[in-house]
């Protein structure tokens, strides 16, 4: 196999500044909250691709594909039989304590029995070369859209590059994520249904609406009648709806079933849903199985329910809930990750080694009163990765959103988000902390 | 066993014309091992079309939507049916064993609990139910119109007053502390002229049911319209609609006896 030398892709790294301006240009940004306040940000661009050689991924891809079969064999389960809790393998609190089960979708099946249509897993690569499964996001993860615009924008800066290296194309993922659509389609059109602009994601909801076919929708455009969903057309007459990848938090989903408040919502819509009129990606209560203290167990399901080991590692991990986990968690707080498991994004990840002797203390009397609240992992010393900085070669934390889609088969995306920090000293990667992306080359055989 | 005709009746009047109104009505009576519906009627003025499903909890969902302009939304039950209650439901749900989004203690819930728990010397949970209604009735007060439909538990143990809906949430709230599984049920009851609120506990295997607001065991007396974690999965009617003005008078009446 030829190796990927950089003068095949300097001409991408000479057009950086142009290739993010062509990005500003497109609305490639990232939207966040702070302080009450939103502000758009720039989502920042780094021209040097993440190589992941073919073999390499073949055995993530392995891994990815088994993990997701399991987490929607457990999805089924909870919301049916439960099987795993009354056969102990899991406890019971974890999953009833747990805000992402919603009692609302107790014994409903979805289409083809598919819970976890669109999975983002997040891994990391440690300097041993070895992967690590960090976060499972099986609600709407976000981020396909990124190394989608800009590898399209980067072949136009450097044609080369590809030609050259074989490099497995990506711009696939809209005709994945169509197949997806269409497998769970209960009869009707498709459709993106966004909370508007002022979401994070805008600008990704809008560019998969565009490139897999699909329309765009605000709640505002859709009601329910007959237990159908319809959206209302400009001349006054309705269309139906067969499927929604819906873009908005599942509490705010239907107003008569979740939140009243919600003003975002569908109302009825759970009613057509249960009623299989609709297919809902992804579907409701799945944060049940990305919740924190779930993923503990994810290597658990995988020999439940597939009867395999499984092949991609948890990062060590300890469930202060334990006794003999909560001893160690204290005794070695000074050097472990603790994750306040009701928390999403970057934000109450902290690392004992930056916590002064008192905020230790505070953090060792909320564990001791609340253990269900936390976990406690390893730091992993994850591989740095080049990025340019102010033209400059400096190495930073990154880490990589690979996406999984579950149709008839299940399929890993030959491609995948790789974000990274820009803060030396910071292993914490979320595009809500400020960090950037860059695109994921794959290398065919 | 009984044989009981109940009537049930709600009037919506907005102020102002409001369209695109989507509804979901859990007003059917279940038919189940203690009661048996022998008829029922359900209708809605203005008239539309309904659809009918069963929700997770097993209460009967009448959902319906009105495109057009109006100003009122009136529905109406009645039937007859047969109650029974030696005879007990046996669906369960794991979950309601866990607090919910109304019944999750404060301190001064848990400080009840703590005092209530340490006078209690038996095992037996119907026992155990007795004694925390007991305790409850002691602390709070029925009178109405200090509490709304949305107040919590808290709230409500705070407020130190309230009606059935508090009662329930309350000793919901006192029973899952103490590990028995339990849920509300909203409902029609006799001596009562609008819908009422009561809860059931899980004893070997069945469901038994409790009337926080009464002090009292349920009887044949009682007729179950839906059942949830707390009154956010029971309510009798949830809407949402468009118009300027949206604010609504809410008139109900029901009326149960022997038939």
């Amino acid at each position: 196999m030829k190796e990927i030398t950089t003068p095949d892709f300097t001409d991408a790294i000479g057009n950086a500044n142009e290739i993010n301006e062509l990005l500003r240009r497109f609305g490639v940004k990232f939207g966040i909250y702070k302080n009450g306040e939103f502000k758009e940000q720039f989502f920042p661009f780094d021209p040097i691709p993440r190589v992941i050689d073919a073999e390499q991924f073949a055995d993530i891809e392995n891994g990815l594909i088994q993990r997701v079969d399991a987490l929607n064999s457990f999805l089924y389960d909870i919301y049916h039989d439960k099987k795993i809790v009354r056969d102990g393998i899991i406890p019971e609190d974890f999953i009833y304590i747990s805000s992402g089960y919603l009692a609302q979708c107790e014994g409903i099946t979805p289409k083809n029995k598919i819970y976890s249509h669109i999975s983002g897993i997040d891994l990391v690569q440690g300097k041993d070369g070895e992967w690590y499964i960090l976060e499972d996001n099986l609600r709407i993860p976000s981020g396909a859209s990124y190394p989608l615009i800009a590898r399209e924008l980067t072949r136009i800066a450097s044609p080369d590059a590809f030609r050259k290296n074989n490099i497995v194309d990506n711009r696939n993922y809209a005709d994945l994520l169509c197949e997806t659509m269409e497998y769970v389609n209960c009869g009707g059109i498709r459709a993106i249904l966004t909370p508007g602009r002022y979401n994070a994601a805008y600008f990704e909801h809008s560019y998969l609406a565009e490139h897999t076919g699909s329309i765009l929708v605000r709640s505002d455009e859709l009601f329910v009648e007959d237990n159908i969903l319809w959206h209302k057309t400009y001349s006054g007459q309705k269309t139906r709806i067969g499927v929604l990848y819906r873009r908005i938090s599942d509490e705010y989903l239907d107003p008569l079933t979740f939140l009243p408040e919600s003003l975002i919502g569908i109302p009825n819509l759970m009613e057509a849903y249960r009623s299989g009129n609709v297919g809902i990606i992804n579907a409701p209560g799945n944060g049940v199985a990305d919740d924190k203290g779930i993923y503990y167990f994810v290597p658990k399901m995988i020999k439940y329910y597939l009867g395999e080991e499984p092949i991609l590692k948890n990062a060590p991990t300890y469930l202060p809930f334990y006794e003999d986990d909560r001893k160690y968690v204290i005794d070695n707080l000074d050097r472990l990750v603790i994750k306040d498991v009701a928390e999403a994004g970057g934000y109450g990840v902290v690392f004992g080694s930056d916590m002064t002797a008192e905020k230790l203390g505070n953090l060792k009397d909320m564990i001791l009163s609340q253990p269900r609240r936390f976990i406690a992992q390893e730091v992993i010393d994850f591989l740095d990765l080049p990025i340019l900085d102010d033209g400059q070669t400096v190495m930073r934390k990154a880490d990589l959103r690979a996406f999984v889609l579950s149709g008839e088969t299940t399929r890993v995306w030959a491609s995948g988000l790789t974000r990274f920090s820009r803060n030396p000293d910071s292993f914490v990667v979320n595009s809500s902390q400020g960090g950037g992306f860059k695109d994921t080359w794959v290398r065919s055989l | 066993m009984k044989r009981i005709y109940f009537y049930f009746s709600t009037k919506l009047t907005f102020d102002d014309y409001v369209h695109e109104h989507s509804f979901a009505l859990r007003v059917i009576p279940p038919e189940t091992r203690t009661q048996h519906i022998v008829s029922c009627e359900l209708s809605i003025s203005p008239i539309t079309a309904v659809n009918q499903t069963v929700d997770a909890f097993g209460n009967k969902v009448t959902a319906g939507y009105i495109k057009g302009d109006h100003r009122f939304l009136d529905f109406e039950i009645k039937g007859t049916a047969e109650t029974d209650c030696t005879r007990h439901r046996t669906d369960h749900l794991p979950c309601y064993l866990y607090q919910s989004g109304f019944t999750k203690p404060s301190d001064g819930l848990k400080a009840l609990y703590e005092q209530a728990a340490a006078e209690l010397h038996t095992d037996n949970i119907t026992d155990r139910v007795a004694h925390f209604s007991e305790v409850l009735s002691e602390k709070f007060t029925y009178r109405k119109n200090v509490t709304t439909a949305h107040t919590t538990a808290a709230e409500a143990f705070a407020a130190g007053a309230g009606v059935c809906q508090d009662f329930s949430h309350i000793m919901l709230s006192l029973l899952r502390m103490n590990g028995i599984p339990c849920r509300y049920i909203a409902g029609l009851a006799f001596c009562d002229g609008e819908t009422h609120s009561w809860i059931e506990y899980f004893e070997d295997g069945c469901w038994k049911g409790f009337d926080p607001a009464n002090n009292c065991l349920v009887n044949e007396d009682y007729l179950v319209l839906s059942q949830g974690r707390d009154f956010g999965d029971c309510a009798i009617d949830r809407g949402v609609m468009f118009g300027s003005y949206t604010r609504q008078l809410q008139l109900v009446r029901s009326v149960m006896k022997a038939s």
